[in-house]
């Protein structure tokens, strides 16, 4: 899923202080935590009471989208609403931010979410932790299902570097060494023969921009 | 503040069971229905101890204690006949409907269920605290039918207070079958408030099947949430962390709470206070009168029934400040999810922070047994309130 947090209020409230009728859109999609109707809801609860205390009175609508990314979906979900609407503020990652600035290129649309990255979801401990860069070129089979890409800082296709300090990074003492991570379940799966397969640097155009379906 | 004046400042704190030893036959009724472990007896002594820290004030031994040994302060019968009195000429009825606050739903439903129109409303916090006493003087007053609905024995906040209550009324039938007001005098139901699901706003993320402290929630594939009602016990922490606002909780739906926000926010004089209250935090006697002309009282099934969103609208209806009373974790008649609700309300309070409403939202633990903690976090609270408005004042 995709992991955001929320923008601090006062710079949302910069955003939109010039426009008086918002549609607060939410998405249902990957967005996590769900930023669906609820927070589309106490998005412009807080934002009214914020307003008020800067004089300044806004007329909020509020609704969701299913995946805010996918343009026939949103068009068809948002456009009813649009006519009313001065401004859009999106709860969505920046995908579901740009496909509405897309799709009604006459409204100006805000970002209420920081997009942070691709990742995990630990329930328990209340973390989220990135795993994916959309890189173009899973390498995932070949490293015991640890990617190197997003969980060693350097981002090494042939680790550990010499920084690996008792399974920890030498960039980051809390965060794990993932070359060791990847050591450790090759060995525990017998494969460490995998570890000698030399990779060539990236081809980062593998990530490409489009793809067609 | 010395020690010693501290360990007398604890000494002297009000309690609301006392356990009177010189009436105390030591039969050990008390001690063997206590759900909470709270009354023992004494070993070497032979004698019932009353450990008051580990109390919930259910009542379940004041109204069983044969030589009524117990003094408590919510509820005892002195206050529920003066209630019952008053309460007949003011509904002009002669029908009793005695709800555990847990499971009382609204008119409509007691209507349905009991097939009256006109009634006496007796809601308090376990029908099993209510001495027999109460049912004869009631009958004595001239109330003809009296109605009892209490909780599912295993949705019972007590633990112990719904099978009680069956054994007390199935006695007291018998005993007024003999005295000839006929078989089922008393009439007993039940009733339990549970979640309710709207399927077309799911977003199947699986946040109720995370918090669920019961496993009531599941998620079945391909991303279908169901609830097993038989395991749900109507905390409502799912539908304070449905991010898709798809749960109610039974009479406690979200609309219902906040055409309540309305009526109060508007009734209020200023700094108005609003409290969300846990109704097992705190109990209301019965006949204390009105509140202070700029507080109002919601109680809730639980602290996790405390939503966000009703926070935010208490605010925009121009609610000076929010206090949230809840149990602690300890006390939490659920599965410690005050604690869930706890954090529900710092999060929000860091947001409230941005816009710099963050010291007119404040969360409090309380108890019964302390019948006057309650008040004493609200008189703080209120004279926060009145702090900060006064200083908005001169500005």
């Amino acid at each position: 899923m995709i992991v955001t947090t929320p923008k601090p209020l006062d710079e949302v409230l910069d955003l939109i202080a010039p426009y008086s009728n918002i549609l607060i859109v939410g998405c249902d999609g990957c967005t996590t935590p769900p930023r669906g109707l609820r927070e589309a809801k106490t998005l412009s609860q807080l934002l009214e009471l914020g307003g008020k205390l800067r004089n300044k009175e806004f007329a909020f609508e509020v609704t969701t989208t299913t995946k805010q990314c996918d343009v026939y979906l949103t068009a068809s979900t948002l456009k009813p609403q649009m006519s009313r609407a001065t401004a859009v503020l999106s709860l969505a990652c920046g995908a579901g931010v740009q496909t509405i600035a897309g799709i009604f290129p006459e409204i100006p649309v805000f970002p209420a979410q920081n997009t942070h990255f691709i990742g995990t979801e630990e329930r328990e401990g209340g973390t989220l932790e990135q795993r994916c860069a959309a890189c173009g070129d899973c390498l995932l089979g070949e490293t015991g299902g640890i990617c190197p890409v997003t969980r060693c800082t350097k981002g090494l296709l042939n680790g550990p570097c010499g920084g690996s300090k008792e399974g920890k990074c030498e960039v980051d003492d809390e965060k794990d060494c993932a070359w060791n991570l990847i050591y450790e379940r090759l060995e525990e799966q017998g494969k460490l023969v995998l570890l000698k397969v030399y990779r060539p640097a990236r081809d980062y155009q593998k990530s490409g921009w489009r793809i067609t379906t | 503040m010395n020690e010693q004046a501290i360990e007398e400042k604890v000494i002297e704190e009000k309690v609301a069971l006392e356990l009177n030893e010189d009436y105390c036959a030591s039969c050990s009724i008390c001690s063997s229905l206590c759900p909470f472990e709270a009354l023992k007896k004494d070993e070497e002594t032979g004698k019932t101890v009353l450990e008051i820290e580990k109390c919930q004030v259910c009542g379940l031994c004041y109204s069983t204690c044969p030589a009524k040994a117990f003094d408590i302060i919510y509820y005892d019968i002195d206050s529920l006949t003066r209630y019952l009195e008053k309460a007949k000429q003011e509904y002009d009825s002669n029908t009793l409907v005695i709800m555990c606050k847990g499971s009382a739903p609204d008119f409509s439903k007691v209507e349905e269920l009991f097939g009256v129109t006109k009634y006496i409303p007796l809601s308090v916090p376990c029908v099993g605290r209510i001495p027999e006493e109460v049912f004869l003087k009631a009958l004595t007053m001239g109330i003809r039918a009296i109605n009892i609905l209490a909780c599912d024995d295993d949705f019972c906040r007590f633990d112990k207070g719904s099978p009680v209550t069956a054994r007390k009324i199935l006695a007291l039938n018998l005993l007024l079958g003999q005295l000839g007001y006929g078989t089922g005098a008393i009439n007993l139901k039940r009733n339990n408030l549970k979640v309710k699901i709207d399927k077309d706003r799911c977003i199947a993320c699986g946040n109720c099947v995370f918090y669920c402290p019961y496993d009531a929630a599941k998620l079945e594939s391909p991303g279908i949430v169901s609830f097993d009602l038989a395991e749900c016990k109507g905390c409502g922490l799912c539908v304070a962390m449905c991010p898709a606002l798809a749960l109610e909780l039974e009479n406690w739906e979200r609309e219902r709470i906040s055409t309540l926000i309305s009526k109060l926010s508007s009734e209020m004089e200023r700094p108005k206070i609003l409290v969300f209250r846990c109704q097992w935090a705190t109990f209301s006697p019965l006949d204390n009168g009105q509140s202070a002309p700029n507080i109002r009282i919601i109680d809730l099934p639980c602290a996790a029934r405390v939503d966000p969103f009703h926070i935010l609208e208490a605010f925009q209806k121009g609610v000076d400040g929010v206090l949230i009373a809840a149990c602690s974790e300890d006390d939490c008649k659920q599965e410690k999810v005050s604690g869930k609700s706890e954090h529900l309300v710092a999060v929000l309070g860091e947001r409230l922070s941005q816009i710099g409403l963050q010291e007119r939202l404040h969360f409090c633990t309380v108890a019964p047994r302390y019948p006057e903690r309650f008040n004493g976090e609200l008189e703080q609270f209120s004279q926060e309130i009145v702090t900060i408005c006064s200083k908005e004042g001169r500005e």
